[in-house]
């Protein structure tokens, strides 16, 4: 293109400095750009250990394990049994019923808690007056810990002095409830306490989803005439159900572990009417002896674990291109 | 305008006098409307509070509940019709918690291990996140896609697992002295895995305009002091939020703990309280006394920060 | 104190050539201003020579040492950001003070430093304040104090002056100049803005896609400029092309349009009158709007007919219909003419330009 002699370029041969030869140059550009190496490794080194070795080791050695049975403590050897624990966890009827009431478990907790939540949200939503007040009071069961709120319900649902019962027998008359004592009271009694720990959390979550919706839709809505019902359909639900699939997900990853109230409250009980999957890898491995199944079904909930993780991510990236 | 003439009747006086009546008719029958409908908004927003004070009255009572079981003697509670008010208050749950159970030492216990684990997942996540915004090298995709597939890892899926490695790292000589089961150090650094703070940091530094950092290294700043002078002092609300957040969840947890530290020298809160309640018999008092003394000083705390609480607990699921 | 070379430097961002062998010798104190439109890579330039970015080829020296391998931290250049980058939780004081901290000066002789630094750009009196708690121009003002504040060998600004506005614009532009003639620091200057480039740049390199189109004093430039790009990019309203083709007749090169014909001297020409031939063919006359006037019918120059008149107050810019094309024409204020009248365009041959099929000018 440059048939005319513009200074465009100096010339470059004229100056005094030599330039470096092509295998120099790769060489130290390459070494300088491995500088940024050595300073990521100086910054990353400290958690990487430690999720290393407590964490990524433990996955891939719990896999191993699932293979094995024993070795837990000492005077227990580990035995290699290849698929056999796999084998049995279908055959298991403990197991089998620990994974029937988790599931019974999530589905009630996650439909009461989330139906509840949504309701409460907006009318908080709604009624804004006080509202921090509201909310302030409804999180205050997520402060305590899980053992904790067990051991409040526990009183309040004892036979002889918790309230529910002296209510029922002041008012309806007849003796107690054994709302830890039969099923499948025991179960529902979990349930209860479940869906009051997290209820507090979800009103929040969907407080602030609601609160994104802007104001100007709504007034526009109302002027435009729309019910109650109809502006709920219309502009909070399409609002919420980006929300909603996610936290489900998340939910489901949250309740499918349950395990301090169970262990503190009914342990597992009354014959097994509330033993859940970690309950029974939590006996198996400290109690009762039977790691082999404890291990392949510790696997299992990872997988399942691992595989709603996924679900969220992607339900996640799927929000983030639609608001893109 | 049609509105402007029903609700304002002044203006009718000069109109013809049928149109008047009909007017007036039609005036009276929307105010009569307005009026009901002001009073069943009256009424729904009345059934509202209502709804919702009884839920604040479910989320608060079981902790008040505790309270009268705490000031008495344990016989006393099972007397009917029940007695709210204890006729003789007594400080004698206390006095066996301190005595006779290892409540003070779980209380230390607890405070090590949530408050360490805090400031180890404070510091190690905040250099991570760093390092996974700002920092350049092969590889960092990947690295932080696989850290990121640990994220919800249960504590129960690798329980086997975890406690083996700390029973091995305590065999080992030296590193096994501080790191076993039943050590401060076995209890805390299985805690502090979660890749979550990772994420939180690396989202938040992001956020940091790249001015700054850019800035910094031409004024002559390494890494670290671009990190400790610059990032951090920026990031300071959300380490207060990952800290808040570690911390709560920390102080709750059970199922580690519970295995991890089961001589009572290592015990903490959780796992000492569970174990008041016996497996056949329970001292209901000093359950009660227990637990109420472990909530309230939490709860005094919480009603001073409650917005970064809020904010914390959002952290977990919103801000990913 | 430095002196800075570029060799066939070159920045790719993967197909993307944001930089492409550009080679330039900055003398030890010049000001040197980076001209072209955004993207044109000439920030990438400076990010390059303060090792924000890594080369892709080619090489950069300070002083006649090789800084490539060298990390931004240890460069000694400084930087002024478009935005000012300064710290926000720090006051103006920490934040001046901050690269001689980090260089663990003595805290007197810091004291010291950013006092004078304060000085030189008055603003003493905000030495306690957040960068929050500035305006923009003293926001700026405390940017340059903290490059100038640990005198560095290269002094590397960025579109500095785009967030001002043009009152303050204008007051720091002369300070800024005042400032390179008091400190005499090798300056690379990057805007956008003809006007700072024109009067701020001891010479100026005018950028586009990655190249150097042209490199000179700004009047040089401006004057002669190396091909279309450069001169429709420099001057308000820019210079005006009229297409046309080069014709040779009877052995004497001219160039042709409609209703005109310019003979071109082999005398002024650019390039060896063998070489003009090959130049034959599609050509565009370029004639800057101060150099043309509005001439009667009898007058030799361009035909056209008067389409609109923009009073500007001290100029009247007349744009005129030449074969189609717009052709903007700079007037005194108190010229008379009407739209719709036809009119001839004369100029001086000598201060038109030619521009070949490849954009480039064949004028010297």
């Amino acid at each position: 293109m440059t048939t005319v002699d513009v200074p465009v370029h100096e010339a470059a041969d004229d100056w005094t400095v030599p330039s470096l030869s092509d295998a120099e140059y790769r060489w130290r550009a390459r070494r300088y750009r491995l500088r940024t190496v050595r300073r990521a490794a100086g910054f990353l080194s400290p958690y990487l250990v430690t999720w290393g070795v407590f964490l990524a080791i433990p996955v891939g050695w719990g896999i191993f394990l699932s293979f094995n049975r024993g070795g837990l403590i000492r005077g227990d050897p580990r035995v290699f049994v290849g698929f056999e624990n796999w084998t049995r966890t279908v055959g298991d009827s403990e197991l089998r019923t620990a994974v029937k009431n988790t599931g019974i478990y999530v589905v009630i907790a996650i439909v009461v808690v989330f139906a509840l939540a949504i309701f409460l949200a907006s009318l908080l939503n709604h009624y804004k007056k006080g509202s921090n007040f509201y909310k302030v009071a409804l999180y205050f069961p997520l402060l305590a810990p899980p053992i904790l709120g067990a051991i409040m319900w526990f009183f309040m649902v004892n036979f002889d002095f918790g309230i529910l019962n002296l209510i029922k027998r002041t008012i309806i008359g007849g003796d107690g409830v054994r709302f830890l004592g039969d099923n499948p009271h025991a179960l529902l009694t979990i349930v209860s306490v479940e869906v009051w720990r997290g209820l507090g959390f979800w009103v929040l979550f969907y407080l602030a989803g609601l609160q994104s919706v802007p104001e100007e839709l709504q007034a526009a809505a109302r002027i435009d005439g729309a019910g109650k019902w109809r502006r709920f359909r219309r502009i909070t639900v399409p609002t919420l159900r980006p929300l909603l699939l996610f936290a489900l997900v998340i939910a489901v990853i949250f309740n499918f572990q349950l395990f301090d109230s169970v262990q503190v409250l009914t342990d597992g009980g009354p014959r097994l009417g509330t033993a859940t999957v970690v309950w029974f890898i939590h006996r198996r491995l400290f109690k009762f002896q039977d790691t082999g199944l404890a291990y392949a079904s510790s696997i299992g909930l990872l997988i399942v674990v691992l595989v709603l993780t996924g679900l969220s991510f992607w339900l996640l990236g799927k929000r983030r291109q639609r608001e893109a | 305008m049609a509105g402007d003439v029903t609700t304002d009747p002044t203006t009718l006086t000069e109109a013809p006098p049928p149109e008047r009546d009909e007017a007036v008719a039609m005036a009276e029958r929307l105010a009569a409307a307005g009026r009901a409908k002001r009073l069943s908004d009256r009424s729904r927003k009345i059934l509202a509070y209502a709804i919702l004070t009884l839920f604040v009255v479910i989320a608060i009572g079981p902790a008040f509940y505790l309270i009268s079981p705490a000031f008495r003697d344990s016989v006393s509670l099972f007397t009917y019709p029940p007695e709210w008010i204890p006729s003789e208050p007594t400080l004698d749950n206390y006095r066996f918690l301190f005595s006779s159970t290892g409540y003070v030492r779980w209380a230390i216990n607890t405070l090590i291990f949530a408050g360490c684990t805090t400031i180890l997942t404070l510091v190690t996540n905040s250099m991570a996140g760093y390092a996974f915004a700002r920092l350049r090298f092969p590889g960092r995709n990947v690295l932080f896609f696989v850290i990121l597939a640990t994220l919800m890892v249960p504590v129960a899926a690798v329980l086997a697992p975890t406690y083996l490695t700390v029973n091995f790292i305590g065999d080992l000589p030296i590193i096994g002295n501080w790191i076993d089961i039943d050590t401060y150090l076995g209890l805390i650094l299985p805690s502090a895995v979660s890749p979550l703070g990772v994420f939180m940091m690396r989202q938040f530094i992001e956020t940091l305009p790249d001015g700054l950092y850019e800035a910094a290294r031409l004024d002559g700043a390494g890494e670290w002091r671009i990190f400790t002078k610059i990032v951090l002092p920026l990031i300071k609300p959300a380490l207060v939020v990952l800290g808040i957040f570690v911390f709560m969840l920390t102080w709750a947890s059970y199922l580690w703990p519970l295995v991890a530290a089961t001589g009572n020298d290592y015990r903490v809160l959780t796992v000492g309280i569970a174990s008041l309640k016996g497996q056949f018999v329970t001292d209901w008092g000093v359950l009660a006394a227990a637990s109420l003394l472990t909530i309230v000083p939490v709860t005094i705390i919480f009603l001073f920060f409650q917005k970064w609480f809020v904010q914390a607990s959002m952290a977990g699921a919103l801000k990913q | 104190m430095a002196e800075v070379i570029l060799r066939q430097l070159s920045k790719h961002f993967g197909s993307v050539e944001a930089v492409e062998d550009v080679t330039l010798r900055i003398p030890d104190g010049e000001f040197l201003v980076l001209l072209g439109p955004s993207g044109c890579g000439k920030s990438t330039i400076l990010r390059l020579i303060a090792g924000l970015e890594d080369a892709t080829a080619g090489e950069i020296l300070i002083d006649g040492e090789l800084i490539n391998f060298k990390d931004p931290t240890k460069r000694n250049v400084a930087m002024v950001f478009q935005n000012y980058a300064l710290y926000p939780h720090m006051t103006v004081y920490k934040n001046v003070a901050f690269p001689l901290e980090t260089a663990r000066m003595a805290k007197d002789d810091v004291a010291e430093a950013v006092q004078r630094a304060a000085e030189m750009l008055e603003i003493e009196t905000l030495l306690k304040r957040l960068p929050e708690q500035l305006s923009g121009g003293q926001r700026q003002r405390v940017a340059l104090a903290r490059a100038i504040v640990r005198q560095p060998l290269v002094f590397l600004m960025d579109e500095p002056l785009s967030n001002l506005d043009a009152q303050l614009r204008l007051q720091t532009r002369l300070e800024l100049m005042g400032l390179h003639e008091r400190l005499g620091i090798t300056t690379i200057y990057v805007t956008h803005d003809q006007v700072e480039a024109m009067t701020m740049g001891q010479r100026m390199a005018v950028m586009r896609d990655g190249r150097i189109q042209q490199m000179g004093q700004p009047t040089d430039v401006y004057d002669v400029p190396a091909n279309t790009f450069v001169a429709t990019f420099l001057g308000a309203p820019p210079m005006n092309l009229i297409a046309g083709s080069l014709v040779r007749d009877n052995g004497h090169v001219s160039f042709r349009c409609e209703g005109y014909e310019l003979a071109i001297d082999p005398a002024t020409a650019a390039i060896a009158p063998e070489t003009l031939e090959e130049a034959i063919g599609e050509a565009q006359l370029g004639v800057r709007p101060e150099h043309l006037t509005l001439a009667s019918l009898d007058d030799e120059g361009l035909p056209g007919v008067v389409r609109f008149l923009e009073p500007v107050g001290s100029d009247l810019f007349v744009s005129v219909n030449v074969n189609g094309q717009p052709v903007q024409v700079r007037m005194p204020p108190d010229t008379k003419v009407a739209t719709g009248s036809d009119v001839r365009l004369a100029f001086d041959p000598a201060r038109s330009h030619i521009f070949d099929a490849d954009s480039q000018n064949l004028r010297s």
